[in-house]
Parts: structure tokens; C-alpha cells; sequence
């Protein structure tokens, strides 16, 4: 689990290009969506493709997506549940 | 003064509600809907999603879908007008992108065959077709582009410039569109139920939608355009505001403009894109400005969202209601959403219209009303048309040089400044949280706007070619994904108006943003909306010209950059206001005019006020001349030196800025430097300094090619 959340660390600033943000500093508790990293609804969609595309699992509720996508430690638990057992 | 009324002339329409009034008419009065699974293109994979594709584009052509959209709309409009139009105004977000996507997947090189794919082709195309020799221009604020076309129209025919104005808006289908919208999650995959409990998004669609418009009345009118009104939500890119406040502001300053009270209006066609925000944030301005609300419907149940072309389209549907005194169903509508408070039509019904209001409401929080009335039923508008020229109260450019002031030391030396400024360089001084998603146009637009001081109520834009970057990385990652994972970020930011709404949120502008796209003449075109746009009374406006160097596409697109030349882009903003206190000096559009016009040369030294004028008060002609258009704008140039038997000295200035697209705007830049240093230096005039003075007072920035355009700088 530490790892995917280390390894989601990553991705997020890469994908949303959080230039300011050190995987450290990254508070995987914290609020994601709506919270001080300035993170919207567009960057969700890209994250969803990001899901999508590294992990295999579709989100395309919004309910399910608002849950997912609350905080960092919520998605890296939500992949976790929902992928085959094969992750490394 | 005169009122002006302005008459609807002549109306033309193309979209999956068919070709035509008629056939258009006949499709609204069985309330069906024209919907359905994409046929268009082929897909890599998976079922295609539901679309509004336009019917009966039969013709073969090698010019791409939305020239020949536009040229059917066009057609229909013109038809019993025995004139050319003096203007056209287009709104259009997609251009050739339809063919250029195919050219790029076959990985086709041959420059020439994208010569169609800038949006102001279209424009320019029917010109040629209609053989109209004025203003051409191209409007591209998202999905509310045709009913700012149509908005620019009214006012340039309201100050007496023109007689007869075709606008509207165009656009055809294109994977750009479909995967785009399609990666924001705001499809609805069963169809398109606007104002629905159940509904789960639009469908995107394809149409040209054109009015002719008149001061001149015709014979049988098919109604008046009584008023436009504008704004900006100055809130998100792609998501409108949750209250609905842009929506509200355009509504109520249509009505105004037309000097109508909402108890005017007979019938709403909304914009009713059928995505949840959009219809929530409709009906809360719809509350707020009606007490009680007329009948209203949205048609894109029926039609699909065509984009820039739904303001267009939507005017035309509004004639059609007005002559007919037909209202349209909410196509697609099974049971109304409570929270919206709305009762929308489930039937068309037949009754008497006197006055239709039209929204539309696009990306970057672009609204745009129109009021549509029947002939002789209204008084008109009461508004005195703003008077030529704006005050400028600061500005910036950028080049390859750098910021403002490196550009222009080394430009006053007469030194090039011709390259691309690093990315970090041009972010510096921008919030990191603000850009994390903007790629290289909109950092030089907000750099630029930051740059200009002043605090902007309204934005101007003008690109050649927007941003490069988002729609390149989007085209190859959909294509490397075999269009499976589009990036949402890449599309929001792709529309030519993202880098012009970033400029509103940044300033919490919510004037007019309106965002031009004239090839070459793109910034000209950004100060002609301005100076048509910026009321009076209206507080400062920033004005902007930017194009970004892309290493792929620019040699690919822009006609005047060689293959394997060395890149140059940049730009540059200014804060004008109509206060002349404190203020560098004044800039004016005095002349656009293709250069095809009978003596176009004549007519602009005519328009800059004659021969002797010039050569008393003349201190500086800035020339541009794009490499394209090298032969034909040295004659132009030659011819009007010939005429006019200036002594002023002559500088073309791209050989300082380099080849792009809105290089005009950096030439205009350095045009306002040397009223700010009082003197234009030996490194620009070859020969000694020239003083401006209060006799020697005027710059002239001189704009040469397919088209002649003159900006005026003169001292105040």
C-alpha cells in the first residue's frame, strides 16, 4: 500500500504538473479535489484517464469518483480493492 | 443621431435539422430529433457516440466541411440580394481541423495541403465567393462564437460603416470535438434530454447557421436584431458559473441594448446544452432576471450542440419562429428537472411572437445574447456608437529577445529580436498554481496581460493560431492512445479563446472576451472588436496579439515560416481605456480592406485622412509585409509611397520581430515606445532622429498582403 501510495505521489505531480509540490510534502489524507493544491474538475477527468489507462479501472460515476478521488490514500486504496491482485 | 435599425435581410441554414428553413421548420414541428450514432469518420475502436451530424453535404470538395458548411448557409442567406455584402463576421472554433486531422494521421508534409486549416479560411473563402472586398473577420470564443459574430455585426452596422453584414457561425464535426468533449465526461452516450432530471450531457454537432443584416430595410424583413449583450464569468475554463452570473449580465444587457424590458420577450431558446451544470446555471440567471418567464425550450435535443455554430444557428431558428410564429419543443425531454424551476415547451406551439432572446454560452465562461423582434414593433436601439480610437495607458510585448524592455532597447537599435523566449522566462512572474496547466500560448498571453498594468473589465485577443501546443499534444496522444485516453486538459486548452478567459480569471474581468483570428491580421482584428465593442462608459479593456512558435505545426500552417526555419513568436498587450488623460498616445483601426478592393491603395490614404495630411504629421510607417506575401505587399507598399510622397522613413518590421502570425502587435508595441521616449531613434530611421512633436504626431503600422489594414498611433 505505501508503495502505490508513494508511486501516486508521482503520477499526481506529474500528470497535474504540481511543479511545487515534493512527494514528501504530498499529504495523502489531505483533501484532494477542492483543497489548497488548486485541483479541479478537469484534473480529475485526467486522473481518471490515468486510472484508466496505468491500472485498468474504469471511473466514470460521479459519485464513485467524488469518494475515489477525496483524498490520495482514498484513490491508492480504491486501486487496491478494485485491481486483479497483480500490482507490483 | 439616426436610429439605426438593423434588419435580418436573409437567413441560411445547414445542420442535422436539415438544409434550409423549410426543412428545418418541418424537423422542429414534428419534434423529432435528428441525433445519432457518428457516421462521419471512422473510429480505431469501440461504438460511436450519438451525434448531430448536418445532412445533404453531398458535394465533394478538397476544402474542408466547415468552409463548405458555410458556403451552403452563405448561399441560402444571399439568395435575392443583389449585392455583395460590405462585411462578414464568422464564428468558427474548428476550420480545417477536420481535413488537417487526416493529413496528420497519414503524416502528409506537403505544406500546401493545410492551407485551409487557420480558422480565418473560412472567412476568407467567402469573401472570395461573395466577392466581398471589407472587413472579413473571424471570431472564435467557443460555443458562443456565432452569436458574438452577430453581435459584431450589429454594431458595425449600428455606426454606419456598412450597410450589409453576413454573420453567423460555422463548424463542422472533428475528432478534436468528439474525443474532447467526450474526455470531459459531458457526453450524453443515450442522446440529448436538455432541462432533464435524467440528463447526462450534450451531443456534439455540426451546422452553419447565417444572417444577413441590414440597415437598408428590405422589402419583407424577417425580423430586426434588436440587441446584443456580452460577457464573461471570469471563472473557469471550461465549467460555467454556478450561479449563473455571466448567463445573467449578457441576458440583461441584450435586453438594454435593445432598449427592451424582459416582459418584451415572447420566447427563451436557451442554451440548454443538456450537461448539468450548464442548464442549472441557465435557470438560475433565467430566475433572477424574469419574474415571470415567457415560454421557452432548448433545441439542441433535437439538433445536438454544434458549437461555434449554434449561435448561428439558433439566430436563424429564431427568424423562423418569429415569421411563423412557431415555438420549438424541448426535443428529448421526459421529465423535467425540479430543481431547474423551468417549464419548458414538451410541444411546439403555434402563437404570435413579437421578440425572441437566444443564448449561448461557451468555454471560458464566453456568453452571448442576441434579442430578435419583429419588424415594426420596436423602436430600436438608443445607443450612441463609441467614437474611433482608444486611449493607451500601459503596455508590454515579448519576444525572443525577452520581456518588454529587452525587446524594445534592442529593437530601437534596430537589432532583431526574432526567436522564442524561454518558457521559464516568460512564466517568471506568473502564479505557478495559476499556469501548472498552460502550456506556451496562454503563458505569453497572461505574461503579456500581467505585463500591460492596468486592471482589464474586458479582453481582446487576437491569434493567428492559438495554442499549438494543446491541440498538437492532443491530436497525438489520442492518436497514440488509438483514441482511447484523450486529454481533457489538452482540449479545454486547445479553444482559441483559453489563453483570452485565463486573462479574465486572472483579472476578474467580466466584460466582453472576445477572441479574433485573422490569419496575419489577427491582432488588427482584436483592435478592430475593440474599438467596435469597448462602450464608452465601459471601464479599461487590455488588448492582446500572441501566437506561439511550434516546431511541428507552425512551418506546417502558417505560410510565411519555411520548413526548418528558425521559430519566432511572442506578442504584445495593451491597457486602453476611452480616458485620454495620462495616456501614451491613442490607437485606431482606421482602414481593413482586402486588397482585391479597386483601388484599396487609394482608399487607404483616403482613410488616414489624404496625401498632405500624411506628409505634415506623418513620423513613421511600420510596414508588414509576411514573407507569403512578399511580391504583391511590396507593390501595395510601393503604390502607397507612390501616392503619397512620404518622406517619413519606412521600416519593415519583421525583419526586427521575425515571421508569426501576430507580429503586428510587437510592431505596435514599439510604435507606442517611441511616443513614450518622445522620438523615433537613428537605429529605426536610418538616418537621423525624428521628434515626435505636436506636428509630426502620428505612427502609422501598415498591414499588407491578401489584405491593407492601418493602425493609427497618434499623440494625444
Amino acid at each position: 500500500m505505501s508503495e502505490l501510495i508513494a508511486e501516486l505521489k508521482v503520477k499526481l505531480i506529474d500528470i497535474l504538473n504540481l511543479q511545487d509540490v515534493n512527494p514528501e510534502d504530498f499529504d495523502e489524507n489531505g483533501q484532494l479535489v477542492g483543497g489548497e493544491l488548486g485541483i479541479d474538475s478537469i484534473d480529475v477527468l485526467e486522473m481518471v484517464v490515468m486510472v484508466e489507462k496505468d491500472y485498468g479501472i474504469v471511473i466514470n460515476n460521479q459519485e464513485v469518483g467524488e469518494k475515489v478521488f477525496f483524498s490520495l490514500a482514498n484513490l491508492a486504496d480504491y486501486i487496491e480493492k478494485n485491481s486483479s491482485g497483480s500490482l507490483s | 443621431m439616426t436610429e439605426r435599425q438593423v434588419y435580418i435581410g436573409g437567413a441560411g441554414i445547414v445542420s442535422p435539422l436539415g438544409v434550409g428553413l423549410g426543412a428545418t421548420e418541418r424537423t422542429l414541428l414534428e419534434n423529432r430529433s435528428a441525433i445519432k450514432p457518428l457516421e462521419l469518420f471512422p473510429l480505431m475502436q469501440g461504438s460511436p457516440l450519438p451525434v448531430g451530424e448536418a445532412g445533404g453535404m453531398t458535394r465533394v470538395s478538397v476544402l474542408p466541411r466547415t468552409h463548405m458548411l458555410a458556403l451552403t448557409a452563405a448561399q441560402q442567406a444571399m439568395e435575392g440580394y443583389n449585392h455583395s455584402p460590405d462585411a462578414i463576421v464568422i464564428g468558427t472554433t474548428t476550420g480545417g481541423i477536420l481535413t488537417t486531422e487526416e493529413l496528420l494521421r497519414s503524416n502528409e508534409q506537403k505544406k500546401d495541403l493545410y492551407r485551409n486549416h487557420g480558422l480565418n479560411t473560412v472567412v476568407s473563402f467567402l469573401a472570395r465567393e461573395l466577392n466581398c472586398t471589407g472587413p472579413a473577420l473571424t471570431v472564435s470564443t467557443a460555443c458562443s462564437s456565432g452569436t458574438v459574430a452577430i453581435s459584431m455585426a450589429l454594431k458595425m452596422l449600428r455606426r454606419g460603416q456598412v450597410e450589409a453584414v453576413l454573420a453567423g457561425g460555422v463548424d463542422s464535426l472533428c475528432r478534436l470535438t468528439y474525443f474532447g468533449f467526450h474526455s470531459l465526461q459531458l457526453v450524453d452516450n443515450s442522446g440529448c434530454k436538455p432541462l432533464d432530471r435524467n440528463r447526462q450531457g450534450m451531443v456534439v454537432a455540426e451546422g452553419a447557421g447565417l444572417l444577413l443584416l441590414t440597415t437598408v430595410k428590405p422589402q419583407n424583413p424577417y425580423g430586426v436584431l434588436l440587441g446584443a449583450g456580452l460577457s464573461c464569468d471570469a471563472y473557469h475554463p471550461a465549467a460555467p458559473h454556478p450561479e449563473g452570473t455571466g448567463a445573467f449580465s449578457a441576458m440583461q444587457n441584450a435586453l438594454a441594448d435593445g432598449g427592451l424590458s424582459p416582459d418584451d420577450i415572447s420566447y427563451i431558446n436557451l442554451h440548454g446544452t443538456g450537461t448539468p451544470d450548464n442548464d442549472l446555471a441557465e435557470s438560475k440567471a433565467l430566475h433572477k432576471l424574469f419574474i415571470s418567464l415567457p415560454p421557452l425550450s432548448s433545441i439542441k435535443g433535437a439538433s445536438g450542440h454544434s458549437l461555434a455554430a449554434a449561435g448561428g444557428i439558433e439566430a436563424v431558428v429564431s427568424t423562423i419562429i418569429l415569421s411563423r410564429g412557431l415555438l420549438p419543443a424541448n426535443t428529448g425531454l421526459q421529465e423535467v428537472d425540479p430543481e431547474l424551476g423551468l417549464t419548458p415547451l414538451s410541444d411546439p406551439l403555434e402563437c404570435p411572437v413579437r421578440a425572441v432572446l437566444s443564448n449561448s454560452f461557451g468555454f471560458g465562461g464566453n456568453n452571448g445574447s442576441l434579442v430578435i423582434g419583429k419588424a415594426d414593433i420596436f423602436s430600436g436601439p438608443v445607443e450612441v456608437p463609441s467614437r474611433r480610437g482608444l486611449a493607451i495607458h500601459g503596455y508590454s510585448c515579448l519576444t525572443g529577445a525577452g520581456a518588454t524592455a529587452a525587446s524594445i532597447t534592442r529593437m530601437h537599435d534596430g537589432g532583431s529580436v526574432a526567436g522564442r523566449a524561454e518558457l521559464d522566462m516568460i512564466s517568471k512572474n506568473l502564479p505557478p498554481r495559476l499556469i501548472r496547466r498552460l502550456k506556451r500560448l496562454p503563458r505569453i498571453t497572461l505574461s503579456l496581460a500581467a505585463g500591460a498594468r492596468g486592471n482589464p473589465d474586458s479582453v481582446f485577443m487576437g491569434t493567428g493560431w492559438g495554442a499549438l501546443s494543446e491541440t498538437c499534444d492532443f491530436l497525438t496522444r489520442l492518436k497514440d492512445s488509438k483514441e482511447q485516453f484523450p486529454s481533457p486538459t489538452d482540449f479545454v486548452g486547445s479553444v482559441h479563446n483559453g489563453p483570452a478567459s485565463q486573462v479574465a480569471i486572472m483579472f476578474g474581468a467580466t466584460g466582453p472576451n472576445i477572441t479574433t483570428s485573422g490569419g496575419d491580421y489577427s491582432f488588427e482584428q482584436a483592435l478592430f472588436a475593440a474599438e467596435l465593442m469597448h462602450d464608452e462608459s465601459a471601464g479599461p479593456a487590455v488588448i492582446i496579439g500572441a501566437d506561439e512558435g511550434h516546431d511541428i505545426f507552425s512551418p506546417l500552417f502558417d505560410p510565411s515560416i519555411e520548413q526548418g526555419s528558425t521559430l519566432a513568436d511572442g506578442g504584445a498587450a495593451f491597457c486602453v481605456n476611452r480616458k485620454t488623460g495620462g495616456a501614451d498616445c491613442s490607437i485606431s483601426i482606421p482602414y481593413y480592406e482586402s486588397s482585391r478592393a479597386d483601388g484599396a491603395v487609394a482608399a487607404l490614404v483616403d482613410s488616414l485622412g489624404g496625401v498632405s495630411f500624411l506628409q505634415n504629421s506623418c513620423a513613421l510607417i511600420l510596414a508588414g509585409i509576411p514573407a507569403a506575401s512578399r511580391r504583391e505587399g511590396e507593390l501595395q507598399l510601393e503604390q502607397f509611397m507612390a501616392q503619397t510622397k512620404l518622406s517619413a522613413p519606412v521600416l519593415r518590421y519583421r525583419r526586427l520581430t521575425g515571421e508569426f502570425a501576430s507580429a503586428s502587435a510587437v510592431a505596435a508595441a514599439l510604435a507606442v515606445s517611441f511616443f513614450e521616449t518622445g522620438a523615433v531613434p537613428r537605429g529605426i530611421t536610418g538616418r537621423s532622429e525624428i521628434v515626435i512633436d505636436s506636428r509630426m504626431n502620428k505612427i502609422l503600422v501598415l498591414g499588407f498582403g491578401s489584405y491593407i489594414t492601418a493602425m493609427e498611433f497618434s499623440r494625444l
